[in-house]
């Protein structure tokens, strides 16, 4: 189990990476357990008419997944305190996305120790998505 | 359909009316968490592993702050949970309105969510929401639209407000379709 301190962290640092395989299964079980059922999400034949290539993930699942990018990294002693995004290409069946992170600064505000994270989530058509990540370490 | 001016003028007075509250449909709970974790391949033990999160700083499991919006989803069905309420009687919706204005396509294009409480198991979270600010009719890479910014605020069941979310949709006219009908 990672337990990242907010001593150790350096501005610049490289978070590992995670390697999304964005599968038809992943997207239906993600937008299911997020509890989203437009039908973009789970119904190839619905999405293919609607002007889509394939079924798509949900935008709760990549804020999810941004979310886990930075925790997977800090350990459960890391307290997410934002996940601001910008969505671009979007995450079709059959693709796969890598997510990485670098840390851009880090600052002790109302007693909070907080790293900003910039994450990209990369996929074959371009950036899936981009954003900021504010979580608060241990000392 | 409605013309531009009009719509502008009814889109306006949707600014800062408050939408709900709409209820979640369950307490938060560890096996809705569970899932969410299986799925998402989130295997922080703070979230499912009771045991662990007890000896934390949290005396217990929390909900991923990320999973928020899964709560008060509505679900396939698209029914509110008992409690909740819509549109305040007599405003229009602003989504209504931009479909019946010719702009029926819909791209997400930032999620801004702050967390300020952690979410347990138990809680009774419901949410609010308005629209925030409506832009200027725009020429975008898509087509002709609008970008609208919603301000969604969650709460637990003491009122104290758990997550701040600003979700900011570009609603538009593909040019394939503009000056149809």
């Amino acid at each position: 189990m990672n337990r990242v301190l907010f001593s150790e962290v350096q501005e610049g640092l490289e978070l590992p990476g995670i390697e999304i395989d964005v599968s038809t299964g992943l997207i239906i079980a993600t937008a299911i357990a997020s509890r989203d059922y437009q039908n973009v999400h789970h119904d190839r034949d619905q999405a293919i008419a609607l002007g889509s290539k394939d079924i798509f993930m949900n935008i709760l699942t990549t804020n999810g997944l941004v979310g886990r990018l930075v925790t997977d990294w800090t350990g459960p002693g890391g307290e997410l305190k934002r996940v601001n995004i910008r969505l671009g290409v979007p995450n079709y069946a059959g693709d796969k996305m890598l997510l990485s992170g670098t840390v851009k600064s880090k600052r002790i505000e109302r007693g909070e120790n907080l790293i900003d994270v910039d994450v990209i989530g990369r996929n074959s058509m371009g950036n899936h998505v981009t954003g900021t990540v504010v979580v608060a370490l241990p000392n | 359909m409605l013309e531009q001016q009009e719509l502008e003028r009814r889109l306006q007075r949707c600014i800062g009316v408050v939408v709900g509250p709409v209820k979640s449909w369950d307490p938060v709970n560890q096996p809705m968490i569970r899932h969410w974790c299986d799925a998402m391949g989130d295997r922080n033990p703070l979230y499912t592993n009771t045991d662990f999160a007890a000896t934390t700083r949290h005396a217990g499991t929390v909900a991923p702050a990320t999973m928020i919006q899964a709560w008060t989803m509505t679900g396939y069905t698209g029914s509110a949970a008992p409690g909740s309420q819509g549109l305040p009687e007599g405003c229009d919706s602003h989504y209504a309105l931009l479909t019946e204005g010719g702009f029926e396509s819909v791209v997400a294009v930032n999620c801004d969510q702050v967390y300020l409480q952690a979410v347990k198991p138990g809680d009774e979270l419901y949410q609010t929401s308005m629209l925030e600010a409506v832009s200027e009719r725009k020429q975008t890479a898509l087509g002709e639209g609008y970008f609208t910014t919603e301000l969604y605020n969650f709460f637990n069941q003491l009122d104290e407000k758990v997550t701040e979310m600003r979700f900011r949709l570009l609603r538009f006219n593909p040019p394939s379709t503009s000056g149809e009908a």
